[in-house]
């Protein structure tokens, strides 16, 4: 009896690491677990792994500021990721760095478990006569709204124009110490990314842009007024106090804590401020207007890498992210429309506000997706912020700034 | 024949560490001064040697001398933080108290040490938010009239920073001093409690004169270690507000995975070998002199 039981336990050892031997490993690089539950994107590769016996799929969570400096460094040594989490704005230096591999073929099968078409069209737009990447969910960048501060500031509607943000924002300013009106981060530390949260979507709502094709254009009549507005904002006392040293970060968990009236951040946001704190009145409606429609589209998006050994295995475990199912799973997690339009669920976007004013918002706005083919996108991030930064020090105006940006963005790319 | 493999035992022994030390050390050293010498490494799949050019470049950037100016002072404040804090701290807990009042302070002012820099970073820029503790502690006090931005002014970020790495890296200072006291012979201060001298005349010129070699080589070790210091600088402030801290390190960091110069950063990073080389070399020769007594 007892050598019968050994002999089916080796027979199971056996087995099973024959079989852990014989599926090939692939390694997913991303930040999204990090922001969102962990445990369900362990989840889905636990699906993913019982549906593909001969695939095992590494997940490896990082901060959003870590990913993409692993994701080089990994390029320079020829290690890493197979399917990498990817962000829009850094599509033209993974270009360049020939970090990826174009998917046209793969989204070519016929085998895939979505439809190209309905995917959300920003990412998968061809750069050099090839699409990079694809969309896992999408979002617009949106303005989160503090209703209780509101009321007590003595206004019973979020604002609609830039106006009224100033007007509310002012106002919600005065009504206690430790409480403001707006939050700019403009810190320097990584990723140094404030303008291109906060900036650039109130810049789109007044119709301007930064990048003229794929060469920058800063110093244009709209980045001034947008800049002059910020400064007016910062005069009137509208701004948190120190936009030099706050991080998108503090501005999100100052948000969330109810000391900020509003915060212009992505609309994935909405799903952590929710959870962290119910008790908040809040309210997600789109980046108050200037003239314009237009919102910053944003969203998590997928690629392979170029040396990657399991391309198949890896396209395998995207087409199974994609999949109607799956794509609608990871929509609702994280708060955001799916990267496959095929799983957008009607009543949840009829019945939930966030989900019905993101709706609302991508359905009767212009997107706008400018960073893509931007070049030296990060770099430039650092730019921006270092010359916002002085201009609201008062040590030079909106126009100097809007030239010193171009001067310096134009010379990295150079 | 055996005599021969009882002295080639040694030797045996050192290979496994010299394999260690070969691979770890010396080929990423090999492999950060070959890429100062070619033009866009890591972005070009055939970078071309350029020679010298990049140093000639690199000298001629105000960038570089701006980081190496923020580097001097970052490093001589803080050592000159730690030196000062260190020491006076460790003459007060080497005092004649009850010993688990002792045990009590010497366990508490060694925790900064321990925390990891991250930990530092952030609760420092929660203490020094506008919002912060500070902050209202010194308008409640009526110091100020209204919040300071500590981390984002450019005129108070650097004196913020040198704060952080004073309160950061004074308990290293702090050990060493205190493990020199207690080498310091008793008799000398009963000798000067003899001749009358009050504290201050025992410290300048018994304490000071005894732990001398001691002083000198733990601060030449935090010399080198602060000249190099990244984590704390960069989780802090970033090299911000504008480049107001940006000290070697965080350009050599920018100039890589920010602007992906990776040529230049290997630039930065061999002049910083450079100069800690030289502060290395006055290390080992002070602690040369010290054993040689």
């Amino acid at each position: 009896m007892k050598r019968a039981m050994l002999a089916a336990v080796a027979a199971a050892a056996f087995g099973l690491s024959a079989n852990a031997l014989a599926a090939t490993e692939i390694e997913w690089l991303q930040w999204f677990a990090a922001e969102q539950n962990a445990d369900f994107y362990e989840g889905l590769v636990e699906e993913f792994e019982a549906a593909h016996p001969d695939i095992r799929v590494k997940l490896v969570t990082q901060p959003f500021g870590k990913v993409r400096e692993s994701i080089v460094t990994n390029r320079a040594i020829g290690v890493g990721a197979d399917v990498l989490g990817l962000n829009m704005p850094w599509t033209s230096e993974f270009l360049e760095l020939g970090i990826l591999e174009p998917l046209d073929d793969y989204l070519a099968l016929e085998s895939n478990g979505f439809d190209t078409a309905r995917l959300v069209q920003a990412p998968i737009g061809k750069i050099d006569g090839s699409t990079w990447m694809v969309p896992l969910n999408a979002f617009p960048f949106v303005l989160h709204v503090n209703l209780g501060l509101l009321e007590r500031a003595g206004f019973d509607k979020p604002p609609m124009d830039w106006a009224e943000l100033k007007e509310m924002a002012v106002a919600v300013s005065r009504l206690e110490d430790g409480v403001s009106g707006i939050g700019m981060p403009f810190s320097s530390q990584p990723p140094a990314n404030g303008p291109i949260l906060t900036f650039l979507p109130l810049l789109y709502s007044a119709g301007g842009r930064i990048v003229d094709g794929t060469t920058p254009d800063f110093d244009n009549p709209t980045v001034v007024e947008t800049l002059s507005f910020l400064q007016e904002l910062d005069e009137a006392g509208a701004l948190t106090p120190g936009v030099a040293s706050r991080t998108g970060g503090v501005d999100l968990e100052e948000f969330i804590a109810g000391r900020t009236g509003f915060l212009i951040s992505p609309a994935v946001h909405a799903s952590a401020i929710v959870a962290r704190n119910p008790e908040l009145d809040y309210r997600l409606v789109r980046v108050p207007q200037n003239g314009s429609k237009a919102y910053r589209v944003h969203g998590w998006e997928l690629g392979i890498a170029a040396d990657s050994r399991h391309k198949d295995e890896a396209w395998a475990f995207i087409a199974f992210l994609l999949s109607e199912g799956v794509n609608a799973r990871l929509a609702e997690a994280s708060s955001a429309l799916p990267g496959n339009l095929d799983a957008l669920d009607d009543d949840a976007a009829a019945n939930d506000p966030v989900f019905a004013a993101q709706r609302d918002i991508l359905e009767n706005d212009e997107p706008v997706e400018e960073l893509r083919q931007a070049p030296r996108t990060v770099a430039s991030w650092s730019v921006m912020t270092e010359e916002i930064q002085s201009m609201l020090a008062g040590d030079q105006t909106p126009e100097q700034a809007a030239t010193r940006v171009q001067s310096r963005w134009v010379d990295l790319t150079r | 024949m055996l005599d021969r493999l009882h002295r080639a035992t040694p030797y045996a022994f050192l290979l496994p560490g010299l394999f260690i030390l070969g691979t770890l050390l010396s080929v990423p050293l090999y492999k950060v001064i070959e890429y100062s010498l070619f033009d866009n490494v890591i972005i070009e799949q055939q970078p071309r040697f350029v020679g010298l050019d990049n140093y000639t470049e690199l000298l001629s950037d105000g960038g570089y001398w701006s980081a190496l100016l923020n580097t001097a002072i970052f490093t001589i404040g803080s050592v000159f933080g730690h030196l000062v804090i260190g020491i006076g701290l460790a003459l007060l807990v080497n005092a004649d108290i009850h010993p688990r009042a002792r045990t009590l302070f010497r366990s508490l002012l060694v925790l900064p040490w321990i925390f990891t820099a991250v930990v530092v970073a952030l609760n420092w820029q929660l203490l020094l938010n506008p919002f912060g503790v500070v902050n209202y502690s010194l308008q409640a006090i009526g110091v100020t009239d209204e919040p300071l931005d500590w981390l984002g002014d450019p005129d108070l970020a650097m004196w913020s920073l040198l704060l952080i790495s004073t309160w950061r890296g004074y308990p290293f200072i702090m050990i060493s001093f205190l493990s020199g006291l207690q080498s310091v012979p008793k008799e000398l201060y009963e000798a000067a409690d003899i001749d009358g001298a009050n504290f201050l005349h025992k410290f300048w010129h018994v304490t000071v004169p005894q732990l001398k070699p001691v002083i000198y080589g733990v601060a030449l070790l935090d010399l080198i270690w602060t000249f190099q210091l990244f984590p704390l600088v960069w989780l802090t402030t970033g090299g911000g507000p504008g480049r107001a801290t940006e000290v070697l390190s965080t350009l050599t960091y920018r100039l890589a995975f920010v602007d992906f110069q990776f040529s230049q950063a290997s630039t930065v990073a061999v002049t910083i070998l450079g100069i800690s080389a030289v502060f290395t070399m006055l290390y080992l020769s002070n602690e040369s002199r010290r054993t040689r007594g």
